[in-house]
């Protein structure tokens, strides 16, 4: 049986800054992927990671926390969020020092910096329109000069609990060769990214399919904050597909079908440049009102002209062509609001750490510190990612380090045990096929928990998720073989997605206000009285159970938000 | 509605060590990526076939499969796209050339990494970090831009002739790592990057075929940053260790001198001691007028091929 001081379970931004951070602690740290790192979602994100440099315009961390805060709709916790833009600068200065191709600063070779929505100085610092690619790599290749470890394809199943109910290693599948191994650990971090394939359309990746999140929720611990998920103001028609926020930070309008600039109605003072729940919902409002084409409006760029796309948007003219049949350079392009990142995850403190269970940890997305509230402000996820990453992938080797030599308690029979449960699984000949319940559930996601929600639409999807999670348990798995069984993975993921997608519809029925992502038609106002509060969901013999627990503010008071 | 035949490779290492080949049809609509016809017979079909893919937005390089022999993302490839090109015929899919199958489209991609992991793929700069960002001006990054594009996804290494004589040739996609790091002024190792991909299996066994630039999805361009490895090879006066950057320069000597290429001098110069034990050879085939004269061509207008060369040398 392998064993680790620590294990890292997912190999993108989060779980690669996390292994590196332990490494450089002194610790024994492997990374644990279902993909190969390189292949993660982080390498998706298009515009930018936001820092008060300072490069473009004089910017401070000060403003970076107010614009988060105001961001979040006061629902983020104000001593983390100072911490995430008080590491900012050092964390981009790490990235750079490690290789991380930024654009630069036309005069001053400095990292340039864009405007990003919700933000009021020009702080996003960034690589083109890929980002998210290149610092993912930065970091690859850092664990590959450190030689981390990796288990590559391997999907990880189940946390391990030893006597004390701590976390003692992992599960995993070898997805190439169809076994099951325990793969002990003194500290675990989870950093598998969002789950943003409960819904369809999604800009997530097919892999973003919350498995760090229900690994905990399955171990009792809870999730945060499920029923915040953020749909991004333009993503393409039908695949989903994003198009960066840079865009609009770049100069990009919206506009409707009449050719109407609609956000000076919403949003008269930032215009396309609010945070992404108000353009979404202005989005969504045009749409319903009949100003939309064919269920999408219109994101203008023809203004910027061709050297400023080409030289900024590079991937987006790429992606535009490629999914929308449209040259961003000649016509605008049709975009839609799309579930793109979940602002809610496992419950963890500041260090990463789940207080539920002693030696658990994670970090991004996966997470939910909480840094992003009810609305992540655009170029703040990669900075979690890396910034948490970080301050996690240490805390958990200095807990590591701390063991006591208690021993690590993982033992191969762990393996053995869920071996058994997936053979049974496999023998099963007959039975309800995944990916249609996984097309329901995305579907019912999309119609009934989307941008705009009503009490009675979420009781009819927590009705027909009842029904899926049912139909779930005789799910037939269609590949009996042991070679790279994708189908029997397809079938654990979507377990998952059901699982995860109960804790977002009980959170949002029961939360009876309108809070950034989360926007109720039947209570249209924030409630700071009665919801200034995270929400917090655990499973317990199948059902989600709510607790509630304080928002921590420092310097900001609750104000009215407009921009 | 349009229908499709797809003629697939299938190879399932559970049940047979035989691969074969498998058509399946399917009826869908105008707009449909390849990847969503994969995963449509997955879902619909065939449970057991298997294909490696995570994004399906042309960034995360898992997808890449040959489709009607060529490799592509399958994620940005319509289905329509590939019938009009073929006439209207099955669209083949095969997994990418020059890996083996661990089942149907998905590939062993481990000697394809450890190749990436041989160049040393990570900034090694000279001295300490500065307290804030190195200063890099825009023009010094756009350098590396091209190859810091790359998303691993071995369209180049499927698509490589160099591989698919010399299975050991390091490939497209890790040298145009190396040139995003050899590249880059902050890295402090230039002189011995040049000589690490000069070594066997190096820049100089690539063939010039080209594929891997005309294949890669992503506009990263692998032969030009090969090439561009080959003139920093030149620079720090390590080319000349090795026959390819000797051939190299042999071009470039009978062209200043003559204008055009002089093959008598190529032999000699490229392999200045293999090539004395060719000499009775050489003039067996003088002998009966199969070599070309000894005495060098000299185009009309020298002077223009040495401007030529000379703007040449001022770009790089």
């Amino acid at each position: 049986m392998h064993s680790h001081d620590v294990i890292v379970v997912g190999a993108g931004l989060a779980g690669m800054r996390a292994a590196i951070a332990a490494h450089e602690a002194g610790v024994d740290v492997a990374l644990v992927t279902k993909v190969h790192p390189v292949r993660s979602h982080s390498g998706a994100a298009q515009g930018g990671i936001n820092a008060a440099l300072g490069n473009a315009t004089d910017d401070s961390t000060d403003n970076h926390t107010f614009d988060t805060v105001k961001g979040s709709d006061y629902l983020g916790d104000q001593d983390a969020i100072e911490i995430l833009c008080g590491d900012a600068p050092g964390e981009i200065i790490q990235l750079e020092h490690w290789g991380a191709v930024f654009s630069r600063h036309e005069t001053t070779g400095k990292i340039a910096q864009r405007p990003f929505g919700g933000a009021g100085f020009p702080r996003t610092c960034y690589a083109a329109d890929l980002t998210g690619l290149v610092i993912l790599h930065t970091l690859y290749t850092v664990c590959v000069k450190y030689d981390i470890p990796c288990y590559e394809e391997y999907f990880v199943t189940e946390l391990i609990k030893d006597d004390h109910g701590g976390c003692a290693g992992v599960v995993a599948y070898d997805m190439v060769h169809g076994t099951v191994e325990a793969i002990g650990a003194k500290a675990v971090v989870l950093a598998t990214g969002g789950a943003g394939r409960v819904y369809a359309p999604s800009t997530n990746s097919h892999s973003s399919t919350g498995d760090g999140m229900s690994l905990a929720l399955h171990a009792g611990v809870p999730l945060k904050d499920m029923e915040f998920m953020q749909f991004h103001p333009t993503t393409l028609n039908p695949s989903g597909v994003l198009v960066t926020e840079g865009a609009r930070g770049e100069g990009g309008i919206l506009l409707n079908k009449d050719g109407e600039r609609f956000m000076t109605k919403y949003a008269p003072n930032k215009l396309e440049l609010a945070s992404r729940d108000v353009v979404s919902r202005a989005e969504a409002t045009e749409i319903m009102e009949g100003r939309g084409i064919d269920g999408s409006v219109l994101l203008d760029l023809r203004h910027l002209g061709r050297d400023k796309i080409m030289e900024r948007l590079p991937q987006i003219r790429e992606l535009a062509m490629a999914f929308a049949g449209v040259d961003p350079i000649d016509a605008p392009i049709p975009i839609r609001p799309g579930a793109h990142y979940h602002m809610g995850g496992v419950h963890v403190d500041s260090w990463g750490a789940a207080p539920h269970m002693p030696g658990l940890f994670a970090a991004g997305e996966c997470a939910c510190v909480s840094v992003h509230g009810a609305n992540r402000l655009g170029g703040n996820s990669l900075l979690e990612a890396v910034v948490f990453g970080a301050r996690t992938g240490s805390a958990a080797a200095g807990f590591a380090q701390d063991f006591n030599g208690r021993g690590i308690q993982a033992r191969p029979e762990h393996g053995y045990a869920y071996e058994a449960k997936l053979r049974a699984l496999l023998e099963r000949a007959d039975g309800p096929r995944q990916h249609v319940l996984r097309d329901e559930l995305a579907n019912t996601m999309q119609e009934k928990v989307g941008v705009f929600r009503t009490g009675e639409e979420l009781e009819e999807a927590k009705v027909i998720l009842d029904r899926l999670r049912d139909q779930f348990k005789g799910v037939v798995v269609d590949d009996k073989g042991k070679t790279f069984n994708q189908s029997l993975i397809h079938v654990i993921e979507t377990g998952y997605l059901l699982d995860l997608a109960d804790t977002m519809v009980c959170g949002a029925i029961a939360r009876e206000e309108s809070r950034g992502a989360h926007s109720r038609t039947d209570f249209t106002e924030r409630d700071d009285e009665n919801w200034m509060k995270h929400t917090l969901a655990y499973q317990e013999d199948d059902e989600i159970r709510l607790e509630y627990s304080e928002v921590t503010f420092t310097k900001f008071e609750p104000q009215v938000r407009s921009y | 509605m349009p229908q499709t035949t797809f003629d697939v490779f299938r190879y399932q290492p559970d049940t047979s060590d035989e691969a074969y080949r498998q058509k399946y049809e399917l009826e869908h609509g105008t707009d449909l990526t390849l990847l969503d016809a994969i995963l449509r017979l997955q879902n619909e079909q065939d449970g057991t076939l298997a294909v490696r893919y995570s994004c399906r937005s042309a960034i995360c390089g898992s997808c890449a499969c040959r489709a009607d022999g060529k490799t592509v993302l399958a994620c940005m490839t319509q289905v329509e796209d590939l019938k009009e090109q073929n006439g209207g015929q099955p669209v083949r899919v095969d997994p990418i050339g020059n890996f083996k199958p661990i089942k149907d489209l998905v590939v062993d991609m481990e000697p394809f990494w450890n190749k990436f992991k041989s160049v040393k793929p990570y900034l090694i700069p000279d001295g300490d970090a500065p307290e804030r960002e190195r200063i890099v001006s825009k023009e010094a990054m756009q350098k590396i831009y091209n190859e810091s594009k790359c998303v691993l996804c071995a369209a180049c290494y499927s698509e490589c002739n160099s591989l698919a004589a010399d299975p050991e040739f390091v490939g497209p996609a890790a040298f145009a790592w190396g040139f995003r790091f050899a590249g880059d002024e902050r890295d402090g190792q230039r002189s011995q990057r040049a000589k690490l991909y000069s070594g066997e299996h190096g820049i100089w066994d690539c063939t010039r075929c080209m594929y891997c630039n005309e294949r890669c999805p992503k506009g990263v361009d692998p032969r030009d940053a090969i090439e561009k490895l080959g003139g920093i090879a030149f620079q720090e006066g390590i080319a000349l260790r090795d026959a390819g950057g000797r051939h190299a320069k042999a071009f470039l000597i009978s062209l200043r001198t003559g204008g055009k290429l002089n093959e008598t001098l190529l032999v000699p110069l490229t392999q200045p001691i293999k090539s004395q034990f060719d000499i009775p050879f050489a003039l067996k085939m003088i002998s009966k007028g199969k070599a070309p004269s000894p005495i060098p061509h000299k185009v009309k207008k020298l002077d223009e091929v040495k401007k030529i060369i000379k703007s040449v040398k001022e770009t790089i």
